[in-house]
């Protein structure tokens, strides 16, 4: 049995990364529908011509992983083994401790759709956002005290809105590539072995940090 | 005030609709290829011709139809062939395809994953790896592309 476990494993995650390298094809895109605001269409979904469809890697009935792609954003939901008690306490207590720290992640979302137990989210920003420079020196969290309606406000208020999906500047993006390398990304799924069934339990456990969902 | 202000009814118009750049998705409804035939195909996989089989499964693809029956029929009988090849007897089998039928076969690999059931999942991704090696990512971001899904 085990080696019928560990022989789906490797080609399992090589079919992920393949699909991955495929989906993270992303380029700036301002929104269509709003001036001067730049969206992650894949959280918006407000036009087709955008979307790309979405597809689903599975290992067997309880692991696999859902890549929903966009023109500027990507959305990767987990879906991870549990199979007992025990898994899926670890597993919610995991997702937790990850998703309460999402903004130090930059790319994790703290709500999973429905489902999926854990859910990533990248947004392809305009180049050079670097953007508490572009914003002129930042006082207040979102924007500076007295600056409104500028895009580049926009775009800081989308790294802070309730989805928590972010834009990685640029000296980061090599961080979230690494995020997906296949020792990191074996530890995540890896771990996810130790993390199961709450979220599929509790579906409803609320993640966001609902005091900070202003500006947006 | 003019009498043409008391009307609210221009509201109810949705000025979206006519914008002229407005994204349509094609919908073709013309007569469409009907998917593989199955007794056909049990044939050949009875007689043990998996190579015919798989070609014969993967003419004739459902893309056009809207219609969920269908692709839901040539999808299971495209997942039967599939399943019932033996490992070593995948990657004679995808080397013999051209460019497109690459695309359609992970196309199909794709869709088969939706639906992951005892074993299936093991062979998809063995499927996937040598439809890989010989399609590269170009057929995977055609498989996202794609507005005609099988």
């Amino acid at each position: 049995m085990p080696g019928i476990l560990t022989a789906t494993l490797r080609p399992y995650l090589n079919a992920v990364r393949a699909t991955l390298q495929a989906a993270l094809c992303l380029e700036n895109f301002s929104s269509q529908v709003v001036e001067r605001h730049n969206k992650p269409e894949v959280e918006v979904r407000s036009s087709k011509e955008l979307l790309l469809q979405p597809v689903i890697i599975s290992r067997n009935d309880k692991e696999k992983v859902l890549i929903e792609g966009s023109i500027n954003s990507v959305r990767v939901s987990i879906a991870v083994k549990q199979a007992d008690e025990i898994e899926k306490i670890l597993c919610h207590k995991f997702m937790r401790f990850m998703m309460m720290r999402a903004e130090n992640f930059f790319i994790l979302r703290r709500k999973p759709v429905e489902n999926w137990d854990l859910l990533f989210s990248h947004h392809q920003l305009p180049h050079g956002a670097d953007v508490q420079a572009q914003a002129g020196g930042l006082r207040h969290p979102l924007h500076g005290g007295d600056r409104q309606g500028d895009q580049r406000d926009e775009v800081v208020c989308q790294r802070q809105g309730p989805y928590r999906r972010r834009g990685v500047p640029q000296k980061c993006k090599s961080s979230c590539m690494s995020f997906f390398s296949p020792r990191s990304f074996k530890f995540y799924l890896t771990s996810m072995f130790l993390t199961s069934a709450v979220l599929r339990k509790f579906p409803n456990i609320p993640y966001a940090d609902h005091d900070r969902h202003h500006g947006f | 005030m003019a009498k043409n202000t008391l009307s609210s009814r221009f509201r109810k118009l949705d000025i979206d609709e006519f914008d002229e750049n407005k994204f349509v998705d094609d919908h073709d409804e013309a007569v469409d290829n009907q998917g593989p035939d199955g007794a056909e195909i049990d044939n050949l996989i009875r007689q043990g011709d998996m190579m015919t089989a798989f070609h014969i499964a993967l003419r004739n693809p459902p893309v056009i139809t809207k219609n969920p029956a269908i692709k839901e029929r040539a999808l299971a009988i495209v997942l039967r062939v599939l399943t019932s090849f033996k490992s070593s007897d995948i990657e004679p089998a995808v080397k013999s395809l051209d460019r497109s039928g690459v695309d359609l076969l992970m196309k199909y690999i794709y869709r088969g994953f939706e639906k992951p059931s005892d074993n299936s999942s093991a062979i998809l991704l063995q499927w996937h790896e040598k439809a890989f090696a010989v399609g590269g990512l170009g057929s995977i971001v055609r498989v996202l592309t794609a507005r005609k899904t099988v």
